[in-house]
């Protein structure tokens, strides 16, 4: 009952995407970020839209993937959608007046903007965990967070616990799949019973699986200090993260979608309200 | 006691998604009431995955499973009945011990059977005797035991349910041999004294030597063979095909008959083997 859900999104893949360095993909992501909220105008937003299906093609990503992870912030539109509808008003006659409320066609049109504006954001964030390994992910972001040794911040304990946290979630999960049928096995009731009693049920569940999870910590603990890990200083990679020539061609292109944005900007002015 | 009667049953890990596979494909079996079956295979041969099946754990996507003629998925709201009369005791059942006394982690099963006070007391009771835990253990917390005591009350709180089958998955893995050793010993003991049908899973040729009266091998899902131990043992070759290593005793003897010395292969225990070459040698005693 606890495989169904997935950890990590990571879609095996040899696209472009797939072999862009998870440095530049992670900055690039960033970047997009700021990408997806420049424009101020319809042509803008176009451009945005146009710029993220050529990004979606050249993944080669299955369609439904994206779905899976748009799915779940279409809440998050529809919600923000309403809320642009009631408070922006415009200058004209409102389509629809009832009671306090009163719907103008700008609002409208604000709701749809940030709507396509939200689903961009996601779909292409979705992008970099869908086509980056979890552990290229954290070697990325213990590269990028180096500089802030200096205040004292160790970026590769960060990265280090993350790549650990991850490895154990899968391990973890069997376990407790495994406690929960020796538990049943031994008439534990999971299944029925109000909630008082569910929340009882999960006491021989959890304990075993604190202890355990407790006595695997020790046992990593040992076996890396027996293989003489000291933290990051001095530490050598097996597999050393290496920027080719497409990195920098693919931050080329978004540093001038960049660039034209904030000319389209320029040149049509602000549609938002 | 009861009949356990595994009729045809197939299992798939992940049905329709690309990480689909068959567990276990057309399993049947049928135990005879106060038998030790020794459960052998590989790892992924799918002996977990059908043990799990006996008791109601996992249900079978094809097939049936029968306990006394009636089939245990008749109610799958009364399925816990079945997991008190097949008992499961799963590996490393010391990792699932919870509570604050051994005592009250033996009585877990007994209460879920919704026992009185005084029978869920006196079955904690002969349990901690089968396992040979001392008395003065009971009001101990879990985790201040050896890992051999603590393997043992595990074992004793499925025992306390009073199963008519007891499954037992892998009871001796990481043990030391005077463990396994009391381990087995106590397997036994509880068997013959309750007449219990028992299921033996374990990749331990040995163990199988020494306390099965049937073997069900399993290999990639299927039932490879299902004999008595001297009938399993007496096919070798294949065994070691699957790659199942058969007792060194056994692989002795199989090594001197392909040296042309006409011995009986089916022979699994020290002694046996010495009535075998004691003849050959020329002697009639013992040196």
């Amino acid at each position: 009952m606890l495989s169904d859900i997935t950890i990590g999104q990571y879609f095996p893949g040899n696209s472009l995407l797939h072999r862009l360095d998870p440095r530049m993909k992670l900055t690039l992501t960033l970047l997009f970020i700021v990408v997806v909220f420049l424009p101020q105008n319809w042509f803008g937003l176009l451009a945005v839209v146009a710029f993220l299906g050529g990004i979606l093609a050249l993944s080669h990503l299955p369609v439904k993937l994206l779905w899976r992870s748009i799915k779940p912030v279409l809440f998050l539109v529809a919600f923000t959608s309403v809320l642009n509808m009631l408070y922006v008003s415009g200058e004209g006659e409102p389509l629809l007046a009832f009671w306090v409320i009163k719907i103008y066609p700008e609002g409208i049109a604000t709701a749809v903007f940030i709507s396509i504006r939200i689903v961009c954001l996601i779909a292409g964030s979705s992008l970099l965990t869908y086509t980056t390994t979890p552990t290229a992910l954290t070697d990325a972001m213990e590269y990028l967070l180096s500089p802030l040794k200096v205040v004292k911040v160790n970026a590769h304990e960060l990265a280090m616990m993350m790549t650990i946290a991850l490895r154990f979630i899968p391990t973890l999960m069997e376990e407790t799949d495994k406690i929960m049928s020796a538990q049943k096995a031994r008439g534990a009731d999971l299944e029925s019973g109000g909630l008082m009693q569910r929340v009882r049920a999960l006491i021989p569940i959890l304990i075993p699986l604190f202890v355990s999870s407790f006595r695997r910590a020790y046992e990593l603990a040992m076996a890396m200090e027996c293989r003489c890990y000291q933290g990051g200083e001095g530490r050598t990679r097996m597999k050393r993260l290496q920027t080719a020539r497409r990195d920098w061609v693919a931050l080329a292109v978004y540093v001038a979608v960049v660039v034209a944005l904030i000319g389209l900007n320029i040149l049509f002015g602000s549609s938002l309200k | 006691m009861a009949t356990l009667t595994v009729d045809n049953i197939t299992y798939t890990y992940a049905p329709g998604s690309p990480f689909e596979q068959h567990a276990i494909r057309q399993v049947s079996l049928e135990t005879v009431p106060g038998e030790l079956v020794g459960v052998i295979g590989h790892t992924g041969s799918g002996k977990s995955t059908l043990v799990q099946h006996l008791n109601g754990l996992l249900r079978p996507m094809e097939g049936r499973i029968l306990l006394d003629g009636a089939d245990i998925w008749a109610e799958p709201k009364k399925i816990r009945d079945v997991r008190f009369r097949v008992g499961m005791v799963f590996q490393y059942p010391e990792h699932q011990l919870f509570e604050d006394t051994i005592y009250k982690d033996i009585a877990f099963g007994p209460k879920n059977m919704g026992l009185d006070e005084a029978e869920i007391d006196r079955r904690v009771r002969a349990a901690a005797a089968y396992v040979g835990l001392d008395e003065a253990l009971l009001e101990k917390s879990p985790f201040d035991l050896s890992g051999g005591e603590k393997r043992r009350a595990a074992i004793a709180g499925v025992m306390a349910m009073e199963p008519e089958i007891l499954i037992l998955d892998e009871p001796t893995a990481g043990l030391d041999p005077r463990g396994r050793e009391t381990v087995l010993a106590m397997i036994e003991e509880y068997r013959r004294s309750r007449g219990t049908t028992v299921l033996l899973v374990t990749h331990s040729m040995e163990d199988v030597a020494r306390v099965a009266d049937r073997v069900l091998v399993m290999n990639g899902g299927r039932v490879a063979m299902l004999d008595t131990v001297e009938k399993v043992f007496s096919r070798a070759e294949e065994l070691e095909e699957i790659g199942l290593s058969i007792p060194a005793v056994t692989k002795t003897l199989l090594l001197l008959r392909r040296q042309g010395i006409p011995v009986d292969t089916s022979v699994y225990t020290v002694e046996q083997a010495v009535q075998q070459l004691l003849p050959l040698l020329g002697g009639d005693g013992v040196c």
